[in-house]
């Protein structure tokens, strides 16, 4: 079985490499990019990851609009929102979302909560790619 | 707001100040003061002048009045001698001078006059020489010599004369009027004199009628003023007029008397003219009727009535004007710090939730970080500091672990904002509540007493904050009793539209200095080295009661107790709630 592909988006770059890093060594294939506009590049590159972990407060795209981006390209890809923003879960159930995440998790976030959630996107992905959506 | 003028401003400078600084009993007792004076002065100064304006209206009506009278009693004197002059000149005229010395022609002359005029006590003629030549009357004067009487020496002089009062050869009051004619056949003057009884002058005044509680009287003009007819004051004709004449002898002259009389005495004086009279008119201090000290005596009642009247009026009124006022402002005032203090939390909220925020990307990275060493440490082959470095790191993570839950309770705070309402009663919450801390007080021995009001509604709510609030106020009370001691939750109506939950402990009690400061956030009493609390157990709770449309309060004495009071609306007020979640919320 292929390893899960984690690409995870965050503007603090230490933050972003250590978690794909910590990611790694628990088996996934986790890329760290430090904008949305690289990480919608890489996955319009073909380099599509099965799971986005997606910083909600970023410079110029922020993590809806890449939200929206990512699930226009690839509805099958699970986006798990990290957020540092107590008031950010409410606004992402707002009624002008065409798009919801798979979950929202507050930093800092506990690894085995984490790798937990990554795994449950997974599986709802590979639900939806055998049931023959997107890609 | 509508300019006042400068000395309204100066004169409520206080009304204006107390705007400005605290308010205080003192700065009250002054404006009532002012607020007072000024009242009673605006009352007072028309009514004393319009009680002067009357009393000088009266008095000169009075004056006026005396006047008159006056002047009428004159014009009725007057045209009485014309009368009888005319009347002496008209029937010595119809006859000639040996017609009149006739004794039989004088008397029937006589009879003739005194039938229509009774007061004609004699009548005579007097030749040239001044020898009475013909007399009609009582007694027997003819022939008697008038060359040196006044009445003979005036009357070939000035052609009329008329005499003062005088007893004469008659002795009886009575004065002369005496015409002068010239006889062509002798060549020579002559004097038709008549006598006039004196009480005829009274009979004239008496019709006069000047009124009651007045005395009218002629007086002499010459040397010592005697009474020429009767008067109540002072006796009959030619006894003593006590008093001066005035040296004006035009019109009328008006005078008071005072110090004679127990009374004021208004005096009219007019000089007769062609007669050695005055006409005098008394009059006792008095106009329709009513005594001039009673009218004034009416007056100062009426108007120390009045008075006292607009004084106790004016300082009841401005007694309860101005207590209505320090209740405003008290209102106002509690109220503003209330708003100040709401707004206080509300800012401090947002604050901490701001710099909240801030650490906790920072604490991510930490917590990362730490995470990847022990990750690291952990796939690693064993080395010298392995432990110790595990054992360090362990610690590192603890604290983060810690900060992460501050971080999170106060960015949760922000989430916990999205209410979802339903059907609560609020005495079955209460029971849930107390289900989970039934343990801890039966441990510590703490009776937990529950007054559930009867019949309370069932309130629109969010359950789940519900329970936050209570549980932590049920906590908080159990924290500040510690052991044996006692607990007390009270529901009741507080009003129409809301219900009130009272929590209250008989524990050690909050200072009065930080009482204030008991909402604040990282705000704790409980020690820490016992790690009990954040310091953020009230200030959720404050926010969350805020977010429900409800109001929190505290009242507490130290070594006595502490009661919490939760006000909650039965109704929640949605539009205000969103008004009150967007100015209140910490954000984030």
């Amino acid at each position: 079985m292929s390893k899960v592909k984690v690409l995870v988006v965050d503007d603090e770059i230490e933050f972003a490499t250590t978690l794909a890093e910590r990611l790694n060594i628990r088996g996934f294939e986790a890329t760290a990019c430090f904008c949305t506009e690289d990480a919608i590049a890489l996955i319009h590159a073909k380099d599509i990851p099965d799971v986005v972990l997606l910083d909600l407060k970023m410079p110029h795209m922020d993590g809806m609009e890449a939200l929206e981006e990512i699930k226009k390209y690839n509805p099958t890809i699970e986006v798990i929102m990290l957020t540092g923003h107590g008031g950010g879960i409410p606004l992402i159930g707002a009624a002008r979302q065409k798009h919801s995440p798979f979950d929202c998790i507050m930093k800092p976030a506990d690894i085995n909560d984490l790798t937990a959630k990554i795994n449950q996107a997974m599986a709802k992905r590979q639900t939806a790619i055998n049931k023959g959506e997107g890609e | 707001m509508i300019k006042k003028p400068g000395w309204i401003k100066r004169i409520f400078s206080d009304v204006e100040d107390y705007h400005k600084t605290m308010t205080s009993p003192e700065r009250y007792r002054r404006f009532r003061r002012t607020l007072s004076l000024v009242m009673i002065a605006a009352f007072l100064i028309p009514l004393i002048l319009t009680t002067m304006l009357s009393y000088y209206e009266y008095r000169s009506q009075m004056l006026a009045n005396l006047r008159w009278n006056a002047e009428s009693a004159k014009r009725t004197i007057e045209t009485f001698l014309t009368e009888l002059q005319t009347v002496l000149i008209y029937t010595a005229n119809e006859h000639t001078y040996e017609e009149l010395v006739d004794q039989n022609n004088l008397k029937k002359l006589y009879h003739r006059l005194k039938s229509h005029y009774p007061g004609v006590v004699d009548l005579g003629i007097i030749d040239h020489k001044g020898i009475q030549r013909a007399y009609a009357g009582p007694y027997e004067l003819a022939g008697k010599n008038y060359s040196d009487r006044e009445c003979f020496k005036a009357a070939t002089v000035s052609k009329t004369f008329i005499g003062m009062v005088e007893m004469g050869y008659r002795k009886v009051p009575h004065f002369v009027i005496a015409v002068n004619f010239f006889s062509k056949n002798t060549g020579q003057n002559w004097v038709f004199r008549a006598s006039i009884d004196a009480t005829t002058l009274d009979k004239y005044i008496d019709k006069i009628g000047t009124g009651p509680l007045s005395d009218i009287f002629l007086v002499s003009r010459k040397g010592e003023p005697l009474l020429q007819s009767s008067s109540q004051l002072f006796g009959p004709p030619l006894s003593p007029y006590p008093f001066e004449l005035p040296h004006n002898r035009i019109g009328i002259t008006i005078s008071e008397e005072r110090g004679v009389w127990d009374y004021v005495v208004l005096k009219a004086v007019s000089y007769i003219e062609g007669t050695p009279w005055a006409l005098v008119l008394l009059k006792h201090g008095y106009l329709y009727g009513k005594d001039w000290s009673f009218f004034k005596a009416r007056l100062f009642f009426i108007v120390m009535i009045s008075t006292i009247l607009a004084l106790f009026v004016i300082l009841q009124i401005t007694k309860l004007f101005v207590g209505r006022i320090f209740e405003a402002d008290e209102k106002r005032e509690s109220m503003m710090a209330e708003i100040e203090h709401t707004s206080k939390l509300a800012s401090i909220g947002r604050l901490a939730a701001g710099i909240a925020h801030e650490i906790n990307n920072p604490l991510a990275i930490i917590s990362a970080k730490t995470g990847l060493i022990m990750d690291l440490l952990e796939i690693s082959e064993d080395f010298k500091y392995k432990k110790k470095i595990g054992s360090e790191i362990h610690g590192t993570s603890n604290a983060v672990e810690r900060c992460k839950v501050i971080t999170h309770r106060l960015l949760g705070f922000a989430r916990r904002m999205d209410v979802s309402l339903e059907s609560i009663s609020i005495n079955n919450l209460m029971q849930e509540v107390l289900s989970f801390l039934d343990q801890e007080a039966l441990y510590r021995g703490i009776h937990v007493d529950l007054e559930l009001g009867d019949s309370l509604p069932v309130i629109e709510s969010d359950r789940g904050q519900l329970q936050q609030i209570f549980l932590n106020l049920v906590n908080n009370a159990i924290d500040a009793v510690g052991k044996d001691g006692k607990v007390t939750i009270k529901t009741k109506m507080r009003d129409q539209n809301s219900i009130q939950i009272d929590v209250t402990d008989n524990g050690k009690g909050i200072p009065q200095n930080i009482i204030s400061h008991i909402f604040e956030p990282f705000f704790t009493t409980k020690d820490s080295a016992e790690k009990k609390g954040t310091g953020l157990g009230l200030f959720i709770t404050y926010g969350i009661i805020k977010k429900l449309g409800g109001h929190i309060s505290v009242r507490s004495s130290v070594g006595v107790g502490t009661t919490f009071t939760v006000t909650l609306p039965i109704k929640i007020n949605l539009s205000r709630r969103a008004h009150d979640v967007e100015s209140e919320s910490p954000g984030g």
